[in-house]
C-alpha cells in the first residue's frame, strides 16, 4: 500500500538528512518537504473515493497472537486531517528552509526530527488500530520533547520539553489503559469497527471512555493541563507552528471526534467534553488577551481553539461534526498562517514583543495583508473559513438543533462559545494592532524586507482560508459531509450565507463585541491587571513534580543506604519473613507431608562426601571469622573449590567442571580488586550487631536446608529428565546438561549470552566510565619504563 | 633474600634475560618471574586448544560452549598475570567489545537463519561426515550457537580484566610517573 512506503519515505529521508543539511544547509528543508507533499497529494487523488463513502483500507499482520495488526483506513476525518498534517506541513518545511540559517546550532537533528514528527502524524491520523495509533502518537510526544528541547543548553527549553513530555505521555499511558480496555470490552482492537458498533452497557466502558479522554485532552492541551502548551513555544517557530497550530495538539481533538460517532452517547463523556472544551476556550482566550509576546498570544489562542474544536468535536451531533471539521480547517490555515508571520517578524526585527514593534504595516504590505486576513478567519469575519465554520457551530447550539443537549444545556454552551468568540476578535484584533499598527519612530532601525520565499507560505495559508470560506463547496463542506455521515440525517452545508438565521445575529453581536473590546482596550487591561491569577495549574504542577522528587529521594535514601551487609540482611529477612514464615506455618498446620524415615535422609553416599562437607564448613567458618582481606578471599575459594567436589561425587562433571572455572576466574578477578582495598576489613559487626548477624545467616540455612529436604521429597510427577534422556538420544548427543543448553532451551541460553553481553559492557563502563578500549589500544612506551 | 623497597628484584632474584614473552616488560604484580613466564609461554598455546577441544566436544561429553570459553579466557588471563597489560594486548588478536559483537552475530546467525528457511528459530540442522584421517565427525548446526557463547564468555572476561586489571595497572603507573616527574624538579 502506497501510505505505508509514504510513512517509510518520511523515515528514510530522515536519515538522509542530517548530512543533506550538512551539505546545503538550510535548503535541505526543501527535500524535508516531499515526503509530506506526496502524502498530501496521494491522499488528494483519493479524495473523490473517500468522499463518495469508500474509504482507502490496508492491513498487515504485526501480532496476530494479540489481534494487532498494522491497519490503515482513511475516510473523511482521516482525509482532513492528513491534508493539514501533511499539506500544512510541507509549507512549513519550505518556509523552515528560509527561517534557520544554515549554520544554526543541530539543525541537521532538527529537521530530521521535525519529520520524523510528521511522518508519526500521519500515522497518528491514518491508522485504524488502537496500539498503532499508541506507538504513532508517544512517537509525537518524543519527537516534539526533542523539538521542543532543540536547544538544549537552554535551561527554559530543557524544561519546558520536559514538562511537555510528561503531561503528554504521561497521560497517554492513560490512555493505553483505557484503550486496552475499549479493546478488550469490545471485541476488537480495529477502530472502525468499535465506531460502527460500541459495546454500549458494559459497566467498564465509562471507565475505559474517561481513560481515554484523559489522553486525548492532556494532547490537546485542555483545562486543567492547559499549562504545557505556553511552555513549550520555546521552540523555534516553525517548529510551534506545525506542532502546535498544524498537527500535534490537534491529535487529542482527533481522536475525538475519531471516537465521537460511537462514543459520543456514553455517560460521562459528553459532560466532560462539552465543560472542559468550553472552560479551555474561556481560559485561553482570556489569557490571550493579555500577551504581550506576539507568540504568547498565539499560543494562548490556541489553547482557547483547542477547546473550542474539542468541544465540536465531541458532542457528537450532525451538526456539530460539520462545525468541527470546518473549524479544524480554518484553524489549521489562520493559525499556521499568524504563526509563520510571527516568525517573520522575529526574524527580520529582532523582537516580537507588542510595545517595540511600530509601523511594520507599512514596510511590510504584503505580510501584513495576510496576516490581516488570517486574523479575520481566527475572529470569524466573513467570508473567511474561520466565519463559515464559527456559524455552524452557533447553529448547532441553537436550542433543538442538537436533540442530543437538553434546552438549558444548548443555551449556556452558546452563551460560553459566543463570550468566548468575543475574546477571541479582541486578541485577534490586538494581534494585528499589535504587529503591524503604527508609526514608525524616527531613529528605529529600519528591519530588512524579507523574501519572497520567506513571505509566501504565511500568505498562501491565509489565501487558503479566504478560498476556502468562500467557496466552501470546494473542499470544507464535501470533507465535512464525509465525516458527518456518521451521524444521523440532516441537512446542514457549510455556507457563507443561510439567510437571516439567529447564527448570523450572534456572529453580528460576537464582531461588536469584539470591535467594542478592542476599543475599550485600556479598561480591559486595568481589569486583567485586577484578576491577576495567583495560583494556576503550572503551580501545581511544579508542587506535583517536586513531590515526586522529594518522595523519590526520601525513599532512595532509606533504601540504598550503600551498606551491602544491610541489603544482604533486608534480602535474608525478606526470605525468612515471607517463604519462611509459611512454612512454619504449613509444618505446624501438617500441610507439608514430612518425608518418612529411611526415605530422604541419608548420611552419606560415599565417606568422601563428609569429608567434603567437612572442608566446606571449616572454609565458611574460618572465612568469616577471618580479619585480613586476602586470606578470607583464599578461603571463600577453598570452598568454593569444596562444592565442586561435591558435584563430581554426585557425577555431575559438567557442572563441576563448569564451576571450577567461574572459581578460578573470580578469584583471580577479586585478586584485582583486592590491591586496591585496605589489607583488613575495617569494620566488622560487634556485640548485638554480630549476635544478629550469625542468629539470621544460621536460620536462613536451616530454612533453605529444610526446604531442600521437603522439596526433594515432594516429587509428585515423574522428573521431566527421564524424558530428556530420550529426546537427546533422538537429537545425536549424550550430555544432557549441553544438549538441554544447546538445544532443547537454546532460546534461553540465548537470552542469557545476551546478558552476559549486556553485563560485561555494563560492568566494565561502570568501573572504567568507558575507557576500557583504550587500554588495549595503548602502546608500550619506553619513557614509563625508565622510570618505573 | 630480601625483598627491594621501591618494587625492584630482591638480591640474587632470577630475573629472565630472554624474552619469554611477546613484550618483555613488567608483570602486573611485582617483578618479572622467568618461571611464570616460561610456564606461561609453554601452556598457551595448550590451553587454547583445550579450549577448542571442549568446544567440540561438549556435544557427547563435558564442556561446550560456556566452559571452553572460560578456558580460552583463562589463557589471556595467565598472558595477563606474567606479562602485564602490554602482554594482553599482545596476546588478544581484537578488543573486548569486538570479541562479544562477534559471538552476539554468530548466536543471533544461529538463532535467525533457520526462519529464512522456514524453520523455527535455533532449529540448526546435524549431518555426520566421513573424512580421511578423522574418521566419522559430526557437524551440527548448534557449534555455531556454542561458538557464539565461547566468544561471547571471553569478550565477558576480557573485559573485567581490562577494566579491573589492565586499567587499574596503567592508572597506578600513571600515578608513578607523575610522583617520578615531581621528586625530580
Amino acid at each position: 500500500m502506497p501510505l505505508l512506503l509514504i510513512l517509510l519515505l518520511h523515515l528514510a529521508v530522515a536519515v538522509l538528512l542530517p548530512s543533506l543539511v550538512r551539505a546545503h544547509g538550510s535548503r535541505a528543508f526543501y527535500a524535508a518537504s516531499l515526503p509530506p507533499a506526496a502524502a498530501a497529494v496521494w491522499v488528494l487523488s483519493h479524495a473523490p473515493g473517500i468522499l463518495a463513502g469508500s474509504p482507502v483500507e490496508a492491513s498487515f499482520a504485526w501480532v496476530p497472537a494479540l489481534g494487532i495488526e498494522i491497519a490503515f483506513r482513511i475516510d473523511a476525518l482521516a482525509l482532513t486531517m492528513t491534508l493539514l498534517v501533511s499539506g500544512v506541513g510541507a509549507v512549513i518545511f519550505c518556509y523552515s528552509a528560509s527561517y534557520f540559517r544554515s549554520g544554526a546550532v543541530a539543525l541537521g537533528r532538527l529537521c530530521a526530527v521535525l519529520l520524523l514528527f510528521a511522518g508519526a502524524m500521519l500515522g497518528v491520523v491514518t491508522t485504524d488500530n488502537l496500539f498503532v495509533l499508541f506507538v504513532f502518537w508517544e512517537l509525537t510526544s518524543v519527537t516534539s520533547f526533542l523539538l521542543i528541547g532543540n536547544e538544549d543548553r537552554n535551561v527554559g527549553a530543557r524544561r519546558a520539553a520536559v514538562q511537555a513530555l510528561i503531561v503528554t505521555s504521561g497521560s497517554g499511558l492513560l490512555m493505553l489503559v483505557g484503550f486496552v480496555l475499549l479493546g478488550e470490552i469490545g471485541g476488537t482492537y480495529r477502530i472502525s469497527e468499535l465506531v460502527s458498533a460500541p459495546p454500549t452497557g458494559d459497566p467498564w466502558l465509562p471507565v475505559a471512555v474517561v481513560l481515554v479522554l484523559a489522553g486525548a485532552f492532556a494532547k490537546s492541551a485542555q483545562v486543567p493541563l492547559h499549562f504545557w502548551l505556553p511552555g513549550a513555544m520555546v521552540a523555534p517557530t516553525p517548529v510551534s507552528a506545525y506542532l502546535h497550530a498544524a498537527a500535534m495538539v490537534k491529535g487529542g481533538v482527533y481522536l475525538v471526534a475519531r471516537l465521537a460517532p460511537g462514543f459520543a452517547d456514553v455517560e460521562p463523556w459528553r459532560v466532560l467534553v462539552i465543560t472542559i472544551g468550553l472552560a479551555t476556550m474561556l481560559l485561553g482566550g482570556w489569557r490571550a488577551l493579555r500577551q504581550s509576546d506576539l507568540k504568547l498570544l498565539l499560543a494562548h489562542g490556541t489553547v482557547s481553539q483547542l477547546g473550542f474544536l474539542t468541544l465540536l468535536a465531541g458532542t457528537g451531533s450532525r451538526l456539530a461534526a460539520i462545525a468541527a471539521v470546518g473549524a479544524l480547517l480554518a484553524h489549521g490555515f489562520f493559525k499556521g498562517a499568524l504563526f509563520l508571520t510571527v516568525g517573520v517578524i522575529d526574524k527580520q526585527t529582532g523582537t516580537r514583543t507588542i510595545g517595540e514593534l511600530a509601523g511594520l504595516g507599512r514596510r511590510m504590505p504584503l505580510l501584513a495583508a495576510g496576516a490581516a486576513a488570517a486574523a479575520a478567519s481566527m475572529a470569524g469575519v466573513p467570508p473567511m473559513l474561520g466565519f463559515v465554520g464559527k456559524e455552524a457551530a452557533l447553529e448547532a447550539f441553537v436550542p433543538g438543533h442538537t436533540p442530543q443537549l437538553p434546552g438549558w444545556a444548548s443555551v449556556a454552551v452558546l452563551l460560553g462559545i459566543a463570550g468566548a468568540s468575543v475574546l477571541t476578535f479582541g486578541y485577534s484584533a490586538r494581534f494585528l494592532w499589535g504587529a503591524f499598527a503604527g508609526e514608525a519612530r524616527d531613529g528605529d532601525r529600519a528591519p530588512e524586507a524579507p523574501s519572497r520565499g520567506f513571505v509566501l507560505p504565511p500568505l498562501l495559508l491565509a489565501a487558503a482560508g479566504i478560498v476556502c470560506g468562500v467557496s466552501p463547496a470546494l473542499l470544507a463542506d464535501p470533507l465535512a459531509q464525509g465525516y458527518a455521515s456518521g451521524f444521523r440525517e440532516g441537512s446542514y452545508h457549510l455556507a457563507l450565507w443561510h439567510g437571516a438565521t439567529p447564527a448570523l445575529g450572534i456572529s453580528a453581536l460576537i464582531i461588536a463585541g469584539g470591535a467594542v473590546l478592542f476599543w475599550k482596550r485600556r479598561a480591559v487591561a486595568r481589569a486583567q491587571r485586577a484578576m491577576a491569577v495567583s495560583a494556576n495549574a503550572e503551580v501545581s504542577y511544579h508542587m506535583f513534580t517536586h513531590a515526586v522528587y522529594t518522595f523519590a529521594l526520601g525513599v532512595t535514601r532509606r533504601a540504598q543506604s550503600g551498606s551491602l551487609p544491610v541489603y544482604l540482611g533486608i534480602i535474608l529477612a525478606t526470605l525468612l519473613a515471607l517463604p519462611g514464615v509459611r512454612l512454619v506455618v504449613a509444618l505446624v498446620n501438617g500441610d507439608v507431608d514430612l518425608p518418612e524415615p529411611g526415605q530422604g535422609l541419608r548420611l552419606w553416599d560415599s565417606p568422601l562426601e563428609g569429608l567434603v562437607a567437612v572442608v566446606i564448613a571449616v572454609t565458611a567458618v574460618a572465612t568469616v571469622r577471618e580479619h585480613r582481606r586476602f586470606p578470607a578471599l583464599i578461603l571463600l575459594s577453598a570452598t568454593g573449590f569444596a562444592l565442586t567436589g561435591l558435584f563430581v561425587l554426585h557425577g555431575a562433571p559438567d557442572l563441576a567442571l563448569t564451576l571450577l572455572l567461574v572459581e578460578t576466574l573470580t578469584t583471580i578477578i577479586l585478586v584485582f580488586v583486592l590491591r586496591r582495598l585496605p589489607a583488613t576489613f575495617s569494620t566488622r559487626p560487634n556485640g548485638w550487631m554480630k549476635r544478629l548477624t550469625v542468629l539470621l545467616c544460621a536460620a536462613v540455612g536451616t530454612l533453605i536446608a529444610a526446604l531442600l529436604w521437603l522439596m526433594t521429597a515432594a516429587r509428585t510427577d515423574p522428573p521431566v529428565s527421564r524424558g530428556l534422556a530420550e529426546q537427546a538420544k533422538e537429537a545425536g548427543g549424550h550430555n544432557l546438561v549441553n544438549m538441554i543448553l544447546a538445544e532443547f532451551r537454546a532460546l534461553d541460553t540465548f537470552g542469557e549470552v545476551i546478558v552476559l553481553a549486556t553485563a560485561a559492557v555494563a560492568v566494565s563502563s561502570l568501573v572504567l566510565l568507558n575507557r576500557r578500549n583504550r587500554v588495549v589500544e595503548e602502546e608500550p612506551d619506553e619513557t614509563e619504563e625508565e622510570h618505573a | 633474600m630480601t625483598p627491594g623497597t621501591d618494587g625492584s628484584p630482591p638480591e640474587g632474584w632470577e630475573a629472565p634475560r630472554e624474552r619469554w614473552l611477546s613484550t618483555a616488560v613488567r608483570p602486573a604484580f611485582g617483578p618479572r618471574s622467568v618461571l611464570l613466564e616460561v610456564v606461561a609461554r609453554l601452556l598457551i598455546p595448550a590451553i587454547l586448544t583445550f579450549s577448542v577441544f571442549l568446544l567440540v566436544s561438549g556435544h557427547d561429553r563435558p564442556g561446550g560452549g560456556f566452559a571452553g570459553g572460560l578456558v580460552a579466557s583463562m589463557a589471556y588471563v595467565l598472558r595477563y598475570l606474567a606479562g602485564g597489560r602490554h602482554e594482553l594486548a599482545a596476546g588478544v588478536p581484537m578488543r573486548p567489545n569486538g570479541f562479544l559483537a562477534l559471538g552476539m552475530f554468530l548466536a543471533c546467525c544461529a538463532a535467525g537463519i533457520p526462519l529464512l528457511f522456514g524453520q523455527p528459530v535455533l532449529d540448526m540442522p546435524a549431518a555426520t561426515v566421513s573424512l580421511p584421517l578423522f574418521g566419522d565427525v559430526k557437524f551440527a548446526g548448534y557449534l555455531v550457537f556454542e561458538t557464539g557463547v565461547f566468544l561471547i564468555v571471553v569478550g565477558l572476561v576480557l573485559s573485567v580484566v581490562a577494566a579491573l586489571g589492565a586499567r587499574m595497572e596503567a592508572e597506578e603507573s600513571e600515578a608513578r610517573l607523575w610522583r617520578g616527574r615531581r621528586a625530580r624538579p
